[in-house]
């Protein structure tokens, strides 16, 4: 069972469920930002929501009502990402100090909902890890096995982290508290990458050690 | 994929032309442009379509109407003003003397 979340695209109300509602989400959230500062920033992106609205209606039938994310990837795939043509817009380079403040407020403004959750639809334990994972838009598994390898690495101590993270990180109860869970779209990325990048680091560190103690044992 | 760069800014710069082009005297509906270009070197996606055509307008070089679809909301219809055909015109002359001038410089 998937909580499902109703938007209005352009005036017409469509279904998503909830992880494909994310990636809608941070696709417009990052053109809105990318228009930042167009003086048609709002047709444009009215747009947009009507050529994705259009693209959606494909994956529709009257016994399909839902968007799922592999859709609305694909959706956005097709949509490529909002390009204004910098080199044409001189609003950008005139007044490119007003443009920040804006993008900033942008920021400021998509950062408020992002919470970090427990998510227990799904969870081993408390779920903490599915929390994070949703957090960081990465695979469940991936954040379980990152706690393992840290506790057998840090002795334990990763153990007492995630009991901890289990009576302070609050529960995602309500329908608005499971898309505030994933947050922030930018930021989302970057933390993604950087869990990918500490993810590759954590797992070369860890084929060096074995590598090392291996040849040690065999001296 | 491995496309010389220089080529895409080279294109980038004619996408306006084309859509232009597209245009021309009738009166075109945003995913028919698309479809146009879909098949040509200058294949280009909503993302850069709208702010473009948004950009146009703002130009005064096109302009749009809103006309009733048999199925779903109504579409914006777009056609060159009196300006577009001009800076049209212009574009091609332009384009005749650059090949013209490609064509000379080596011999």
């Amino acid at each position: 069972m998937r909580p499902v979340i109703s938007v209005s695209l352009n005036g017409r109300a469509y279904q998503f469920e909830d992880d494909a509602h994310a990636a809608l989400a941070i696709y417009l959230d990052s053109a809105e930002r990318a228009l930042a500062g167009n003086p048609d920033r709002g047709e444009i992106l009215a747009d947009l929501e009507q050529a994705i609205a259009d693209k959606c209606a494909r994956f529709l039938h009257p016994h399909k009502t839902v968007i799922v994310r592999s859709e609305i990837e694909q959706v956005v795939r097709e949509m490529g990402p909002v390009d204004c043509g910098a080199a044409n817009d001189t609003p950008r380079d005139s007044a490119s100090s007003g443009a920040g403040t804006a993008a900033g407020e942008a920021d400021g403004a998509a950062a408020a909902p992002k919470r970090l959750y427990q998510i227990s639809d799904g969870a081993l334990l408390s779920g903490v890890c599915k929390g994070i994972a949703v957090y960081l838009n990465v695979d469940v598994t991936l954040v379980r096995l990152l706690f393992v390898v840290a506790a057998v690495l840090t002795g334990g101590l990763a153990v007492l982290v995630y009991s901890v993270m289990m009576f302070i990180v609050p529960y995602a109860n309500t329908p608005e508290e499971h898309p505030a869970a994933r947050g922030l779209p930018f930021n989302v990325r970057v933390l993604v990458e950087q869990a990918k990048l500490k993810a590759a680091q954590l797992a070369e560190a860890a084929a060096r050690a074995g590598r090392t103690k291996g040849s040690r044992g065999r001296l | 994929m491995s496309e010389d760069p220089k080529l895409g800014a080279l294109r980038k710069g004619f996408l306006e032309f084309l859509v232009l082009r597209i245009i021309g005297g009738s009166t075109v509906y945003a995913a028919d442009i698309l479809k146009k270009l879909a098949t040509t070197d200058f294949a280009t996606q909503e993302g850069t379509l709208y702010p473009l055509l948004s950009r146009l307008r703002r130009e005064g070089l096109l302009d749009y109407q809103w006309q009733e679809s048999e199925a779903g909301p109504p579409r914006k219809y777009y056609r060159l003003t009196a300006a577009g055909e001009r800076q049209l015109r212009e574009f091609h002359a332009y384009w005749a003397r650059l090949n013209r001038t490609i064509d000379s410089i080596g011999s």
